[in-house]
């Protein structure tokens, strides 16, 4: 069961674990991407910004002197402030229309004056010195709108390089801007830029040249984001792209680091779900176990007591039901046996009774005759020891049938309790009446009987019936050989009942013989020194005043030890 | 069983030939270069990947595109297989000698009669239509149309909506012109017809719509926004432009588009250049982007014209007026010279509408200027 609810538990923590993690591990490497677009999109804003700022103001510059070509004096002047206020202005030049040099520096040949341009343009990317350059071409319009020249103006592109390197990039990471055929105008790498396309080259480089926008890519180890910044509608739209470029290990090394680590943690999370499920699932199951071990031992007729199962909540309900059930069983199981048991003695009893009823006649007949032979016979007749014998012999059998008659004249357990409860006895009189009775018989056996009566309450069974009980006791303590003997009369608890201690220092009674002393005819004396009679009828007598008796070893293991409980009398 | 052990040998021998072999190598992507905008760019890139067509394209700015592609091809180094141009550019082009015929099975296709015409100089076909384009009138469905197509009528009626305050749009550029123009008997072309008295008069006509009928012009570079928001808004009533704008409207359905007299028509075209490395897969590329499928992509994403006749077949209600609508309007020259044109025209119209010339010293000057393009 245990690996059922483990497995339960596992799996599904699992499978939405594992798709927790790779689904923040994706959104991770998309923030990374975004970033990286987010980057480039700012490094290329300001990038263009500049650039565009520097055609706004060539275009004014260009406007101005539209108005008055001819001017060389001002044209000049325009010219040296263009230079000193558009810092990545490399040369400076004004053309006429058909591109002859009228004012600056010269100008390469097949230059576009920019026909069919909307007024002009940026260029691509050329190497001049080893430096990126481009071309802006500016036409200079009237205020009619006539074509009065064309200012051309290389600008130096190593500002792009500038802002790329004092741009934060990521380990590993390098921003890239190429011109329209993919040449490098700018990288954030040491290394000297190479005038070389990288069309075909670099995937990054194809995509954002594809492109009309912005995307990412991820391919051959390298996670990219390129954006083009050409424009369709801008008349001004650079031809350009700017890329960024980082390894995958390092770009996403955030991710799988978190990723790493939530999995770990994860792990640690679930062993310690499952340690403590483990731990709660053996304390909820073992009390389950322990009631089928429990329930297998009643069915196997094992119903006694062991010790108390506890559990949590309905467990430790069903556990103390299960405990009760087969207290219950052993009560029935015992209850039958005494029954059985009590039938078995009640027939014994009966039977017992008609013997000794048809016995008895006889044997005072015998006894009768052999005294009156005896008494016939003079001293020193050889028969007279021989009449004596039989005399003596059948004066022992009518106490055996005068024992036998009391135990079947006690009623039995299931008939109303008549002669026992129909009278009271005073504890400390019959303790002081039997102390006395007894007294020849100790001091033959030199014995000492203790009395120590503390309860006054009158007891619920007939005096006489006490006093046999307790002269049986006492009497069967000095048979056995104690030499101390102590009779304890004290209140039970709850001062409903009244318990009679009857204990000595004799050899005690094997634990063996417990169960049975008070079954009639069991003796542990010598043939011929006893009945068996004694404690059954002690039983008898107690139980039928509702009182009970039981054996015990005596104080510290030695003796024997009888404990009467009677019920006091109402 | 030597029957058995004999096909056994034999398909373990073809077996390990297959696996020897692998896979036959793909063939190199298409190179194109285009003048897509953003989103025609998102959508060709998705449809060429649906239809497995490998293509390598590159964006060319429509603002630079003559200029980058004459470049390109003159020089003849990294040379595209196909190329998406202005139909203006065509004449250019063909007579510098860069392209290459398309092969007969495109021509013969059923392409409309104004696409066919876009796609030939001197009756020779150089290139496959892609779209067809030009100016039309649209305005909301529930408005009245103009009487006529005629300037006068389109005028009159946004003159009669006289709860907005600027009812019409058009924009100050020379393209926008050319009905203006044309209907004071002026082509465009170089010549002195450009300093005419009608000429003149055109200017000076379709400036006066400006603060007026139609509002001040916004900055340069922010009129399609800045047309398309006030179309959205409701601030105007007839607009003038091109299907170009019209499919990026909101509600394309509740758009009536009429024709507008004399309105120049164009498109854009496919052609091959003589240095393709590849130009049969250029034509290849042509073919796919006129096939009808991917002509009604387009034409359902942009509103663009189709140029195949059984494309109209399921074309969008307003992609069939504008072709309607389209069918009245005229080329523009076809001259080498023509798209140079609008360098001298867009600035001196600018110019007059702003009131910094008047249209006599603005026409001028643009005669000028187109002089100087005869003598190169």
């Amino acid at each position: 069961m245990l690996v059922v609810l483990a497995l339960a538990t596992l799996v599904p923590t699992a499978i939405v674990g594992v798709l927790a993690i790779l689904r923040a591990r994706h959104d991770v490497e998309d923030e990374v991407q975004r970033g990286a677009l987010a980057h480039i999109r700012a490094l290329g804003a300001a990038l263009d910004d500049t650039l565009q700022d520097a055609r706004r103001t060539v275009e004014l510059a260009a406007a101005s002197w539209a108005d008055a070509p001819g001017d060389t004096r001002e044209t000049q002047l325009l010219l040296r402030r263009l230079r000193r206020d558009v810092p990545i202005v490399k040369s400076l030049s004004i053309v006429d229309p058909d591109g002859k040099l009228l004012y600056g520096d010269a100008v390469p040949t097949g230059i576009d004056i920019g026909s069919h341009s909307f007024g002009g343009y940026i260029g691509d990317a050329v190497f001049e010195n080893g430096r990126p350059t481009v071309r802006l071409v500016v036409q200079a319009r009237g205020r009619t709108g006539e074509l009065m020249g064309v200012v051309i103006a290389a600008l130096d592109l190593g500002f792009v390089r500038d802002a790329i390197a004092a741009a934060r990039l990521g380990p590993g990471a390098r921003v890239l801007v190429v011109d329209g055929t993919g040449v490098p105008v700018a990288t954030s790498d040491a290394a000297p830029l190479e005038p070389r396309s990288l069309a075909d080259r670099d995937p990054a480089v194809d995509r954002a040249l594809e492109s009309s926008v912005e995307g990412t890519l991820t391919e051959h180890g390298i996670v990219s984001a390129y954006r083009n910044l050409s424009s369709y509608q801008s008349l001004r739209g650079v031809r350009w792209a700017i890329v960024h470029e980082q390894p995958e290990a390092q770009a996403y090394a955030l991710a799988r680091r978190t990723t790493r680590d939530t999995a770990i943690v994860g792990c640690a999370a679930l062993a310690l779900v499952l340690a403590l499920g483990a731990f709660f699932a053996t304390r909820l199951t073992r009390p389950l176990a322990d009631l089928a071990r429990r329930a297998d031992a009643i069915a196997a007729g094992q119903t006694s007591e062991g010790p108390p199962i506890r559990g949590p909540g309905e467990i430790g309900t069903l556990a103390h039901s299960v405990d009760e059930m087969a207290k219950r069983i052993a009560e029935r199981a015992e209850l039958q046996a005494a029954l059985a048991r009590g039938d078995r003695l009640a027939s014994v009893g009966v039977m017992s009774a008609q013997v000794a009823h048809e016995i008895n006649n006889p044997l005072t007949t015998v006894l009768g005759y052999a005294k009156l032979l005896q008494e016939d016979k003079p001293e020193g007749h050889p028969d007279r020891a021989a009449l004596a014998l039989i005399a003596d012999e059948a004066e022992r059998m009518k106490k055996i049938i005068g024992g036998l008659l009391e135990y079947a004249r006690a009623p039995r357990a299931s008939e109303p309790a008549l002669t026992a409860s129909a009278g009271t006895a005073e504890p400390a009189a019959v303790v002081r009446h039997v102390a006395a009775l007894v007294a020849p018989q100790l001091r033959k056996a030199k014995a000492e009987l203790a009395t120590d009566v503390e309860a006054r309450a009158p007891l619920a069974i007939e005096a006489h019936a006490l006093q046999q009980v307790l002269v049986n006791l006492v009497q069967n303590a000095a048979q056995a050989g104690a030499t101390k003997i102590a009779i304890a009369v004290a209140p039970a608890p709850g001062n409903v009942a009244t318990r009679i201690v009857v204990r000595d220092d004799g050899p005690g009674i094997p634990a063996a013989d417990r169960a049975r002393v008070f079954d009639p005819f069991f003796t542990t004396k010598a043939p011929g020194a006893g009945t068996g009679l004694g404690l059954a009828v002690c039983k008898h007598l107690v139980t039928t005043a509702g009182g009970s008796i039981e054996v015990a070893d005596g104080p510290g293991g030695r003796g024997a030890e009888f404990r009467v409980t009677l019920p006091n009398a109402a | 069983m030597p029957g058995y052990s004999a096909h056994v040998r034999w398909l373990a021998a073809t077996l390990l030939i297959a696996a020897c072999a692998g896979e036959p190598a793909a063939p190199p992507p298409i190179r194109f270069l285009h003048t897509f905008d953003a989103k025609e760019t998102e959508l060709f890139n998705a449809t060429m990947a649906e239809r497995r067509l490998a293509v390598e394209s590159k964006l060319v700015p429509f603002a630079r595109g003559q200029q980058v592609i004459a470049e390109m091809l003159r020089a003849g180094k990294h040379c595209p297989d196909a190329i998406r141009i202005d139909a203006t550019w065509l004449p250019e082009l063909v007579a510098a000698h860069v392209l290459a015929p398309p092969p007969r099975e495109l021509v013969a296709l059923d392409w409309t009669p104004e696409a066919a015409a876009l796609a030939q100089v001197g009756g020779t076909w150089w290139a496959v239509p892609e779209t067809v384009d030009g100016l039309v009138v649209a305005r909301d469905a529930g408005m009245p149309a103009p009487a006529s197509p005629s300037i006068a009528d389109l005028v009159a009626a946004a003159k009669a909506r006289g709860e907005l305050a600027h009812p019409l749009a058009v924009r100050v550029d020379g393209y926008w012109l050319v009905p203006w123009l044309r209907a004071e008997g002026v082509e465009l072309a170089p010549g002195d017809a450009i300093a005419s008295q009608g000429a003149v008069r055109a200017l000076a006509s379709f400036a006066a719509l400006f603060g007026g009928l139609v509002p001040a012009p916004p900055a340069a570079g922010s009129e399609a926004p800045e047309e398309l928001r006030r179309w959205n808004d409701g601030e105007v009533a007839y607009w003038v432009t091109g299907p170009w704008q019209l499919g990026a409207l909101r509600d394309r359905e509740r758009v009536a588009v009429s024709a507008l007299a004399h309105a120049p028509r164009g498109g854009q075209l496919l052609v091959v250049p003589t240095c393709a490395a590849r130009p049969e897969a250029g034509w290849r590329l042509a073919g796919e982007l006129t096939s009808v499928t991917v002509e009604l992509v387009f034409a359902d994403a942009f509103a663009t014209v189709p140029t195949r006749r059984a494309a109209f077949d399921s074309a969008a209600p307003l992609v069939r007026a504008e072709y309607d609508a389209l069918a009245s309007a005229e080329p523009l020259p076809r001259s080498p010279v023509t798209p140079l044109l609008f360098d001298d025209l867009n600035p001196a119209l600018a110019a007059v509408v702003a009131g910094d010339a008047t249209a006599e010293e603005a026409a001028a000057g643009v005669a000028r200027g187109w002089h100087r393009l005869e003598k190169r």
